[in-house]
């Protein structure tokens, strides 16, 4: 018995030692990076993933135009946990990319780290100032946009509607994580409300998740009940729960970053962030010489980096030509410093 | 059907090792077959970017200079996951052996994690040594409590683990959120306002013994992790508490007539597997993360990946601790950016490491059938 117990070890310890080795013996051929003399831009995205539907997403649609309007080559690297993006950006810069993006506030200090470390290199980071990295890298630049400016159309126009329909004027915002890009956001949408109309009231609260649904719906049953007609989600993948509830309650739902006005007819419009073309105009620079590191580049309406996206049918036109004539403004800057934080 | 029970039996006594060893064989094959399926691509390429994308072509002889380099990084970032791995796997292997499954082991690291970066960041100018072991000790305790509170709802009310460990995550999950969110206590003030606590301060920080410091490299942590492994070996198979544990799991009805006090034995057992979990979440914070935030904290999943550790591993040291590094190589080597993206569109890479995860999580409850295929060959044969 003793005996067939040692045995039954050796085997299963020799197939083990054969396993490694076999493996091994396959695996011994190894990659080559091959260097081209085309410039070569990597995104590196944070845990949201590339199918968030929303940020990750349009920073990846923003490397793919890059790739086939300027001809230049790129790769995108997933990070699945924490752990990941610090390797993922070395990735990047080992394998020749001209310019480095991390996608996302959740990338600075591990952009920060290695930038810092390959001061040769140029990088750039999405939704993070530059002047809070830690160590201030002046190969780096940092992507921002001017969400408030999209918040205030947005919150401008839903205000105008519900004054047409003669419904009370409660709007409703649910936030992810209490974090400046979102709070740019709302801080406008609260402006461009009360410029529409200084009656209105807007209730807002935060999920403290960008995924689950359910989180994101809840907060904003919560705030219809309180009388709310619209809807603004502000949380990503979660944000879709607050929609669900603006539809179900037949009341508006405003989308977030992209053009969510595919979601149906109870969609009033999107308040639109264009990372994809922060992204592509970021590798663009790269690829004509004239991208600096050390500040921002800060995305705005005028610049075309921020907006509102389609508008529903439903609304009445003079509505629509009303909000037209707002962005202009915006453009013009003759509508300026809208407020950034929520009170 | 007796005989191949029997054999089965035989075959665990034999320190389990073919069972795990075939399983994980299946679940690689099965995954094979799925990346045939979906990419029309033979998996042997896939393979082969695992493999070295875990760093684990660093010990053949044969690589060039700069491919070493190269992967003596990866398997840094592999043991840095194994680190991790072995110590969610035990807090797992050690309730399983009174009987009990701590699915709270992610809450556990998270609080672990939180005392970590809580000291860790604070405190300056204190003596690094002392700091240190004060970071962690203090974490590990804190793991230790937390899933002590299971334990004791156990032991007392008979208030099953399962349910209240996992609402012990949600628990740890929402109160470090919480905590390291806009205005919490542990808000780093660099300016930003992001939700992301302080940095940990440098006489805090674990020492590097392999790579670059800056670039997440491999620290003490793992000697820490193996360390662990032998002292839950020693207490499992040589001490009377460990003994009264085995007895529990086994049979508390027997346990409480041969006078071993089952609720003690139960707390026990749940706390000191919280506190494994705890010394992960500190290991990880000052051995390369430094930092926390409420992304790192909603989206970590090492608590979970424990499980499937602590099952492939059978509960014994040497097969955690095999599991552990199996996971870690899988972690790793199946990330975006070691797999080719002309076979693997980017945005279906990041599946490929549940998918095999799963498989072998499937596969372990079907090493019966392993051993049924095998009598039925050997009967054929003879």
């Amino acid at each position: 018995m003793k005996k067939k117990t040692r045995l039954l070890s050796l085997i299963a310890l020799t197939a083990i030692v054969a396993v490694g080795l076999l493996a091994g013996a396959g695996f011994a051929q190894n990659a080559k990076h091959a260097r081209t003399a085309a410039t070569s831009a990597c995104l590196v995205t944070d845990i949201g993933g590339l199918n968030d539907k929303s940020f990750n997403h349009l920073a990846y649609v923003g490397l793919q135009a890059a790739q086939s309007k300027l001809g230049v080559t790129g790769r995108v690297i997933e990070s699945k946990s924490g752990s990941d993006y610090i390797p993922n950006l070395l990735s990047c810069v080992q394998g020749g990319a001209d310019i480095t993006i991390g996608v996302g506030f959740l990338m600075a200090d591990a952009i920060n780290t290695v930038a810092a470390k390959f001061p040769d290199s140029k990088f750039a980071i999405i939704d993070f100032p530059q002047e809070f990295l830690a160590s201030k890298p002046a190969n780096t630049r940092g992507i921002l946009f001017r969400e408030q400016e999209s918040g205030y159309l947005a919150g401008w126009l839903a205000v105008k509607e519900l004054v047409s329909q003669k419904k009370p004027l409660v709007l409703g915002a649910v936030g992810g994580l209490k974090i400046p890009p979102v709070d740019h956001y709302i801080a406008g949408y609260i402006a461009g409300a009360k410029a529409a109309n200084p009656k209105a009231k807007v209730l807002y609260g935060y999920s403290q998740n960008f995924v689950d649904q359910a989180k994101c719906k809840e907060l904003a049953l919560g705030q219809i009940a309180q009388g709310a007609q619209v809807e603004f989600a502000v949380a990503g993948q979660c944000g879709l729960g607050a929609l669900d509830a603006a539809k179900e309650k037949g009341g508006w739902g405003i989308g977030v970053d992209a053009d969510q006005l595919f979601l149906g007819s109870h969609m009033l419009t999107s308040a639109i962030k264009k990372v994809d073309v922060g992204v592509f105009r970021t590798i663009k620079q790269v690829k004509g010489g004239t991208f600096k590191g050390y500040g921002n580049t800060t995305f705005s309406v005028r610049a075309g980096g921020a907006g509102i996206g389609a508008i529903s049918p439903k609304v009445p036109k003079d509505i629509v030509a009303g909000e037209k004539l707002l962005e202009k403004k915006i453009k013009n800057g003759s509508i300026k410093s809208i407020p950034t934080t929520v009170p | 059907m007796d005989e191949i029970l029997g054999r089965y039996r035989l075959l665990q006594r034999a320190g389990g090792l073919i069972a795990p060893v075939v399983t994980s064989v299946m679940a690689f094959l099965v995954g094979g077959l799925v990346i045939v399926a979906t990419t029309h691509k033979a998996p042997w390429g896939v393979y082969r970017g695992i493999f070295n994308g875990a760093g684990l072509n660093w010990i053949l002889p044969w690589i060039s200079a700069v491919d070493r380099t190269n992967a003596g990084y990866n398997l840094q970032q592999t043991l840095l996951v194994t680190t991790a791995l072995i110590l969610t796997g035990l807090a797992v292997s050690f309730a399983f052996r009174c009987g009990l499954f701590n699915i709270g082991g992610q809450g556990q690291y998270i609080v672990g994690a939180v005392f970590a970066v809580w000291i860790g960041s604070s405190l300056s100018g204190l003596q690094p040594a002392v700091h240190i072991v004060l970071a962690v000790g203090i974490a590990t305790l804190g793991g230790a409590v937390w899933a002590g509170i299971a334990g004791f709802l156990r032991a007392r009310f008979g208030a099953h683990e399962v349910i209240t460990t996992i609402m012990l995550n949600w628990t740890a999950i929402w109160v470090a959120s919480a905590l390291l969110g806009q205005g919490g206590p542990l808000q780093g003030k660099n300016g930003s306002d992001n939700p992301i606590s302080a940095d940990v301060v440098d006489g805090a920080k674990l020492t590097v013994i392999w790579g670059d410091p800056l670039l997440q490299g491999l620290s003490i942590g793992i000697f820490v992790a193996l360390a662990a492994l032998v002292l839950y070996w020693i207490v499992t198979s040589r001490t009377t508490l460990g003994f009264g544990i085995r007895t529990v799991g086994k049979s508390t009805e027997a346990a409480r007539y041969s006078g071993i006090d089952v609720a003690r034995s139960t707390f026990l057992a749940m706390a000191i597997s919280g506190g494994f979990a705890g010394l992960a979440g500190a290991l990880d914070i000052l051995g390369w993360q430094f930092r926390l935030s409420v992304g790192d904290v909603q989206a970590s999943q090492i608590g979970f990946i424990g499980i499937a550790v602590a099952l492939l591993g059978r509960n014994t040291a040497v097969g955690v601790g095999l599991s552990a590094l199996l996971f870690g190589a899988l972690v790793n080597g199946t990330s975006t950016r070691n797999l080719d993206p002309s076979v693997f569109r980017p945005e279906l890479a990041g599946n490929l490491t549940i998918l095999i995860q799963g498989l072998v999580v499937l596969f372990v409850g079907a090493d019966v059938l392993v051993l049924v295929v095998l009598s039925r060959l050997r009967r054929r044969r003879a």
